[in-house]
């Protein structure tokens, strides 16, 4: 007669990549959902994983749902690969998944991202997941999500617009920063996440798949691939990307890129690259190495690389 | 001609008026509602209501609190859903269709374009803590109007006509005097130039001398605009000075209707007749 | 230079982790057992709010934490997500619950009676100085407490229940929902609007503090009712499970839980007025959690304040979330600060050009 222990898998403190096969699941139809529905947030159970809420959490559980040993996982935050929280992540999806890791955005086959997008331009295949702190663009103009839900049901945006009117009246010009809200496929408005300006025109008509998920406040909706992602804005007030002043990184030299500014104790400021990963690869090149550096979304001049949507 | 007989049904024993013929009898009703009930609780608050406006025209709806012409305003904004009848609107493409079975968000899109209202409570009516021109802007946005510069063009020149100080127009309503509030719901109201303009109770609650500038204004925007007017009110004098026609409501139900100047001169219902000699 | 820094960040979690475990000090199945063995209610808390019920493990999480409550929760919770659910137990009516102590404030005797049971309420809160001079107080095994136990009986039908026979409370209908039906919140979103279940599940594994400030609230002046506090349990509960090949129902182990009703009068009908009935419960002991709850449950959804909102009450007591909310701003912000202060300094530097407003003005007049 065996014994039981013959039987069964030997203990194991988790599954593989740690959420149980039917959180996998769940997520997995969920995210199904969100491609359908550029946009539409998708409400989720969203399980409590071995980070604080508010640190990814939400990026994390789609992460380890799509994760698999063969991917390759890039982490990052604000633009860095070595920011403490982008290492946590990045050593615990090693860990629970035993994907390989990388800092070379051409090699990922999934990014996890809080804040920003990388400079070199993502290809089809690959997948952008942001972390989202409030998935709820409508969340300044109505506080009530069960009254956010009716409006975007009926795509009643305009206290959207009255907000971005009475920016321009009060303060002359739109004066919104990061998390700049888009309209979706032409139907939703969606939070892009608290990414810069700047990185908002690299989900328009992208070659990747883009997934945003609240941990926190369990919801998470999707870009799909060449699909329209339009900054708010008055026909007669374009929107803007921020001006990096004509600065370039101190390290690598480079200009038009998203900077990172580092106040100095003479009461000025230098300026380096935000996106860590591209410039690693620079500093590489410039010492001589053979390095692989993929087209940028913003060229030596900052133009954007397609003029459909930049006036 | 059945309209001007059903309106003067409540006058059959009287020897028939000889007048110019009024201007409703040549013309479509633009505001149709037929058999409007609407219960809250055992409380009856519309019975088998039925009434027409007619374009350019201004009608009064008079009673007491709890006659039940507050609950009208809100079936006719669409805010409201009664337990039956019909309602329609001689509007393009809504012609021949019950609005009162239209969906929400059908509902909402007619209420935009073609129906405009002033509340008693500016709060109802008004963002309080956003702007005065952005209040009035944001049904033109609504309405998909995309110009920063056509909005702020739009929202002034709708203050404008509603006699609104012009150098306040970015304060919000919350900063302002109860009459330049209603000139502020007033402007909102007619950005779009609706149709229809519903006014509940449009100058209670103020001085009687904001209340004589804002039923001026009222009244010259309803003749410059031509927009058809239906104002509620428990004063006798807002109607008389309003209103072509007007109807008297009790307990939900439509008493007496009839030329403003002949109902009140002339009240044939005992109701009608109490409520002229109080306002005496 | 290069980038060396890229790998900079996970050296350095690392070492910070390392310096708070030597700080903490070794951890061992000593400390497991001292805080199962002593402190019970602790352990309660901590298990309630995450909505697992396993002593060991919460004694664990204390231990590894060194006591810091929300990142304890967030241990279970966090664990709670790796295991499957295997099956859902049925429903527990209150006179099922082994009860070892029920008051009621409403009325001085009550049918079953009033069982004062093992608590803190009337004893001087004066701290035991004599231990710190080494004499320990005398333990519980000495004092024999199996005649307080067997005089009275064990289980207790809810004081509701009486009161609904009395015609104080409206009749209610069976509900038939099976126990995998009742939605999860676990399992499934919090929506707005929120269903009962939802609710009260919130409430049973929200945040004591949390719970406790919006309840007060409530109480103090900010709430629309009045209540009276119909009783307060503490007992064991039974876990009930269906075989699921014989269809047998079994109890697979006892769980601590305490509950609590709480009524106010003239609801409903102002002519025929009822009485209205709030309820929680959630597992472990903790008194203050379930009337503050049941307060909620019972003011939630009437209008008014704030702290009637479910969507207020609801997502501002959840503990993991709030917690991990707050601590997350610890996070850097450099991106989106970045991005405000291009979009403050771009207004300060406006040129007469870029005006939109006055250009608005310009072309209106």
């Amino acid at each position: 007669m065996s014994r039981l222990s013959e039987l069964t898998h030997d203990w194991q403190d988790h599954s593989y990549a740690f959420l149980d096969e039917a959180s996998k699941r769940e997520l997995r139809r969920k995210i199904l959902k969100a491609i359908a529905i550029p946009g539409y947030q998708v409400p989720y159970a969203s399980r409590e994983v071995p980070m604080a809420r508010g640190w990814g959490t939400g990026g994390l559980q789609v992460t380890l749902t799509l994760v698999a040993p063969h991917d390759t996982v890039k982490v990052i935050d604000q633009g860095a690969d070595d920011s403490v929280n982008a290492a946590n992540i990045r050593r615990f999806i090693a860990r629970v998944a035993g994907a390989a890791t990388t800092t070379d955005t051409l090699r990922c086959t999934l990014l996890q991202s809080r804040h920003r997008i990388p400079e070199e331009r993502l290809l089809e295949g690959q997948i952008l997941i942001l972390q989202v702190p409030e998935p709820e663009p409508l969340r300044g103009v109505e506080t009530s999500s069960a009254a956010s839900a009716v409006l975007h049901a009926d795509a009643d945006y305009g206290l959207m617009w009255l907000s971005l009117y009475e920016q321009i009246v009060r303060h002359r010009r739109v004066i919104l920063g990061a998390s700049y809200p888009v309209m979706v496929g032409g139907r939703y408005i969606m939070a892009p996440s608290p990414i810069p300006r700047w990185d908002v025109p690299m989900l328009h008509q992208a070659a990747h798949l883009t997934i945003l998920s609240a941990g926190r406040e369990k919801r998470l909706y999707a870009v799909p691939p060449y699909t329209d992602v339009r900054p708010l804005e008055f026909d007669d007030v374009p929107f803007r990307i921020e001006d990096q002043g004509g600065e370039v990184c101190y390290r690598t030299g480079a200009g038009h890129k998203f900077l990172n500014e580092l106040p100095q104790d003479d009461g000025s400021s230098r300026f380096e690259l935000s996106d860590s990963g591209y410039g690693e690869k620079l500093l590489r090149r410039q010492a001589g190495e053979t390095v692989e550096i993929g087209a940028t979304y913003y060229d030596e001049r900052g133009g954007f690389y397609h003029d459909d949507l930049l006036r | 001609m059945t309209t001007f007989s059903a309106d003067f049904s409540t006058r059959a024993s009287q020897p028939p008026i000889q007048l110019e013929p009024p201007r409703l009898e040549i013309a479509q009703p633009i505001l149709e509602v037929r058999d409007l009930n609407k219960s809250y609780g055992s409380v009856r608050a519309l019975e088998e209501v039925s009434l027409e406006l007619y374009p350019r025209e201004v009608l009064g709806v008079v009673g007491e609190s709890g006659s039940g012409k507050s609950t009208l305003l809100r079936v006719l904004n669409l805010e409201e859903q009664p337990e039956g009848g019909e309602y329609h609107l001689g509007i393009p493409p809504y012609e021949g269709r019950n609005l009162l079975q239209l969906e929400r968000f059908e509902r909402r899109a007619l209420r935009v374009k073609h129906i405009g209202i002033v509340y008693q409570n500016p709060h109802l009516g008004l963002r309080m803590n956003n702007t005065s021109s952005g209040n009035v802007a944001e049904r033109l946005v609504i309405a998909g109007e995309r110009r920063f510069h056509a909005l702020r063009a739009a929202a002034r020149g709708s203050l404008e006509v509603s006699e609104f100080p012009i150098s306040r127009m970015d304060d919000p309503p919350r900063k302002l005097s109860g009459g330049m509030q209603q000139r502020v719901q007033l402007a909102k109201a007619i950005a779009l130039k609706p149709a229809l303009l519903l006014l509940d109770e449009p100058t209670t609650g103020l001085d009687v001398s904001v209340q004589a500038l804002v039923l001026d204004t009222l009244r010259r925007l309803q003749r410059d605009l031509g927009i058809a007017m239906l104002v509620v009110s428990h004063d006798l004098g807002v109607i008389r000075t309003l209103s072509d026609r007007v109807v008297v409501m009790r307990h939900g139900r439509v008493v007496e209707s009839g030329l403003t100047d002949q109902v009140l001169e002339d009240p044939q219902h005992p109701y009608t007749q109490q409520l002229v000699h109080a306002k005496l | 230079m290069a980038y060396v820094a890229a790998r900079g960040g996970e050296a350095a979690i690392l070492e910070a982790e390392r310096l708070y475990k030597v700080m903490l000090g070794p951890l061992g199945m000593a400390q497991v057992r001292m805080l199962t063995d002593h402190l019970p209610y602790l352990l309660d808390r901590v298990m309630g709010e995450a909505s697992l019920y396993a002593p060991e493990l919460a004694a664990l999480a204390v231990a590894q934490t060194g006591g810091d409550l929300y990142e304890a929760v967030l241990l279970l919770r966090a664990y709670r997500s790796t295991q499957p659910r295997l099956a859902y137990a049925a429903p527990i009516e209150q006179d099922a619950i082994t009860t070892v102590r029920r008051v009621s404030a409403a009325f001085k005797d009550i049918p079953g009676g009033q069982v004062l049971g093992p608590t803190l309420d009337y004893s001087h809160r004066m701290l035991e100085m004599n231990v710190l001079r080494g004499q320990p107080t005398t333990t519980n095994s000495s004092v024999d407490v199996s005649s307080t136990v067997s005089s009275s009986p064990t289980v207790f039908p809810a004081l509701a229940a009486w009161q609904r026979q009395a015609g104080l409370l409206p009749e209610i209908t069976a509900d038939t929902t099976t126990p995998d039906e009742i939605p999860d919140v676990t399992r499934e979103p919090l929506l707005f609007p929120v269903s009962r279940s939802h609710k009260l599940q919130s409430l049973a594994r929200g945040d004591t503090g949390g719970i406790l400030a919006l309840g007060y609230a409530n109480m103090r002046g900010y709430g629309a009712v009045h209540p009276t506090i119909n009783e307060v349990r503490l007992g064991y509960a039974d876990v009930i499970l269906t075989h699921p090949v014989t269809g047998v129902h079994f109890s697979a182990g006892q769980v601590r839980v305490s509950s609590a009703e709480i009524v106010t009068n003239f609801a409903g009908d102002p002519h025929d007025p009822r009485l209205e009935l709030g309820f929680s419960a959630t597992l472990g002991w903790n008194e203050v959690k379930v009337i503050a709850a049941s307060m909620l449950d019972l003011s939630m959804g009437k209008a008014g304040h704030a702290s009637q909102t479910p969507e207020f009450v609801l997502y501002h007591t959840e503990p993991v979330e709030s917690s991990g909310f707050c601590i997350h701003f610890k996070l850097p912000h450099y991106v989106t600060f970045q991005s405000s202060l291009e979009a403050m300094r771009g207004v300060k530097q406006l040129e007469r050009a870029d005006d939109l407003l006055e250009m608005a003005e310009k072309v209106d007049a």
